[in-house]
């Protein structure tokens, strides 16, 4: 790419994204830490908790002279604040509570889709948590990963239903959103640990994002393994194309400096595709003023600066920057750019988007329109999850269907094919179809034609004498040949 | 006083009141010390419906049910060593009597859940102006060894200036937080959300007049 349009593209990141070239260096006064109190902490805790006061000692915060008071103390007045010791705590210790010194990382985390990971999941909670399973999986699945919402009883104790908890959109007391020890381990806060793949792990794992596994079969993943020691994964300042170029980690393209594009905290800044739903659309992120974000459907038209719009909780916020799904996606290909070619990345990205757009139209849309008629014509009872359609048709868009996409955004050819579209295509016609069939009776060729008949892609399923030998040569009665 | 003038003090008046004083006294102090013992039992202490409450909380903790057998009675910390000092804190304790009588009604489970923070912190209070003397009268600082190699070295190097009640509250009773962190709104939502009751009623109760 010529320099003028890196310089183009840098321009129209660097005020939008961030404030600083790298990882922000904190700026705060170093006299605002130390706290006097924190130092009483460490005799004790080395023999009460010698793991975690270890972890400690170990950290940059230790060398810098940041104390456990410095991230755990809290006013008298704060709903989760208790006495230890003499002094006034809080156990959670929150973005809040971390952004007093990592400013610009509090800020682009807030907002960001980790953040926002428990209003990503309520309105499926009810059928999950209360028909599917029993309230017990809240505390140990969906909240370990989404986050809880803590609450903080009237005597002072941090109700057991939801913490221990470090999900990534954990609500906390103070009510910030967020769990930064969630990828950053307590209390040693390693750099090269959050910069790892295993960072994501505990969450990018399972049906309907295992990214992990989709990264390590990639030929990304291949690089990072075999060239781990080049990684340079301690370094202060990590900036792809500069500090490494051995392979990229998923914190290198979803959130790492790359050349002249600055680093975020802000996760799925750089997706211009919303990949986990049932059909995928591109999506504007609206940054709101005072730094809230929203997303919107490309379908959409982008609102307009200083343009009044509602907020996720509802509340009307003024429009401060619209990044489009085109400048999203640039900002994701300037890290592709550091190690590859332009038309390289461009091909790549058009490969990809040519099997989210495959997926969409050829099975998200039909299986969307088919269980909405099924709805409306009440062969089904709006209840989820008590008809065996229902669980064929969520599995169908969460499970392989969005493993699919998953593996052709990262470049991990068997999780697209074998363990995606495959599967979306034996479940769609070996299950879902037959499934609408025995459901409709009569009914259902009315459907289905509405759905898939305009359809080419679904042509073959109207010549049912046309063979090849993928399961074999079977020899075919000649009375099935034209007379 | 010489040989004769003591002599003739000791008439047969003063001798029958030297008697009647002796055994009067001896009389009073065991009366005291049988009175101490039984008004620290726990058959006492919880013959009063109000104590119930207390008593529940106490048969949980390792107090009521120590693996070796002991087992410390609501006197054993509540009440202090020797028989001055526990007469004066039984005295004191007719308090608590007069308000069983014409306070709030602490039979209530309500009522008394909601009133419970501020005994704690009398408690604690009492329990830190006597140096925690209670603890101590069984638990010796320097023989504790804990499960936990960690605890004995606690024990021995963290504790200077500390009193056993700075860090070893909610041992025994109901978890309430220090007076510091205290928050009655918080409390007061979380009782009427144990008993079923619409918002804003504990703070009626709390006002009402009993």
């Amino acid at each position: 790419m010529s320099y003028l349009v890196r310089l183009f593209l840098v321009s129209v990141f660097i005020p939008l994204f961030s404030t600083d070239l790298t990882a922000a260096k904190v700026e705060v006064d170093p006299g605002t830490w130390g706290h006097p109190a924190g130092e009483k902490c460490v005799s004790c805790h080395q023999k009460a908790s010698a793991g975690l006061t270890a972890q400690w000692q170990q950290s940059a915060h230790a060398k810098a002279g940041v104390n456990c008071m410095d991230c755990h103390r809290a006013e008298a007045g704060e709903v989760d604040a208790r006495e230890h010791e003499g002094e006034v705590i809080a156990t959670i210790v929150s973005p809040r509570d971390c952004g007093r010194c990592h400013k610009v990382e509090q800020e682009q985390q807030q907002g960001s889709v980790h953040a926002e990971a428990v209003a990503l999941i309520e309105d499926r909670l009810p059928a999950f948590v209360q028909n599917l399973t029993g309230p017990a999986v809240l505390a140990t699945g969906c909240a370990q990963c989404h986050g809880s919402r803590v609450q903080v009883r009237g005597d002072g104790t941090l109700d057991v239903a939801t913490w221990p908890n470090s999900g990534i959109g954990r609500v906390n007391p103070d009510g910030s959103k967020g769990s930064c020890s969630s990828c950053h381990g307590r209390h040693r806060f390693s750099r090269a640990q959050a910069r790892e793949p295993e960072a994501c792990v505990r969450c990018h794992s399972g049906p309907d994002s295992p990214d992990k596994d989709i990264f390590e079969a990639s030929k990304h993943g291949m690089a990072f393994a075999a060239q781990r020691a080049e990684m340079n994964l301690e370094s202060a300042q990590w900036v792809a194309g500069k500090d490494y170029t051995a392979a990229p980690t998923c914190a290198t393209c979803h959130m790492g400096a790359a050349g002249k594009l600055p680093s975020t905290h802000d996760v799925g800044m750089r997706n211009a595709w919303k990949l986990n739903s049932p059909v995928s659309e591109k999506e504007h992120l609206v940054v709101f003023q005072g730094g809230d974000k929203r997303e919107l459907p490309e379908s959409v038209p982008p609102p307009r600066r200083d343009s009044e719009l509602a907020k996720t909780d509802g509340s009307m916020g003024r429009v401060s920057q619209v990044a489009t799904p085109e400048r999203r996606r640039q900002a994701m290909t300037l890290v592709c750019l550091e190690c590859h070619g332009k038309g390289f990345a461009t091909a790549f990205m058009s490969q990809f988007d040519s099997l989210v757009e495959l997926f969409n139209d050829k099975f998200a849309k039909p299986a969307r329109g088919i269980m909405a008629e099924l709805y409306s014509r009440k062969l089904l009872t709006p209840t989820p999850f008590d008809e065996p359609i229902e669980f064929t048709y969520w599995e169908l868009w969460h499970d392989e269907g969005a493993r699919a996409r998953h593996g052709a955004a990262m470049a991990s050819p068997n999780h697209t094919w074998w363990e995606g579209m495959y599967l979306v295509g034996s479940k769609f016609y070996g299950q879902f179809l037959p499934q609408v069939r025995a459901l409709a009776g009569t009914a259902a060729e009315e459907i289905l034609s509405a759905q898939l008949g305009k359809d080419d892609q679904h042509a073959w399923l109207r010549e049912p004498n046309r063979p090849y030998p993928i399961l074999g040569t079977f020899p075919f009665p000649a009375a099935e040949k034209s007379p | 006083m010489n040989r004769s003038s003591f002599r003739g003090f000791i008439t047969r008046p003063v001798l029958i009141a030297l008697v009647i004083g002796i055994c009067g006294g001896a009389g009073s102090i065991l009366f005291l010390l049988e009175f101490d013992h039984y008004t620290s039992s726990n058959a006492f202490c919880t013959g009063c419906h109000s104590m119930s409450f207390a008593a529940e909380s106490y048969r949980r903790s390792v107090h009521y049910n120590s693996p070796s057998g002991v087992r410390a009675e609501c006197g054993d910390c509540h009440v202090s060593k020797g028989v001055f000092a526990a007469t004066w804190d039984h005295t004191m304790g007719i308090k608590d009597l007069l308000k069983q009588f014409f306070g709030p009604n602490y039979e209530d489970p309500v009522i008394n859940a909601l009133h419970l923070p501020e005994a704690a912190f009398a408690a604690r209070a009492w329990f830190r102006k006597q140096d925690s003397a209670t603890c101590k009268s069984c638990h010796e600082l320097s023989a504790i060894q804990g499960k936990r190699p960690d605890t004995q070295a606690i024990h021995r190097d963290e504790t200077k200036g500390k009193s056993c009640i700075d860090c070893h509250y909610n041992l025994v009773h109901r978890q309430v937080p220090d007076e510091k962190t205290f928050k009655r709104e918080a409390w007061n939502r979380m009782i009427e959300e144990e008993f079923k009751l619409a918002p804003g009623t504990a703070a009626k109760l709390l006002g009402e007049k009993h």
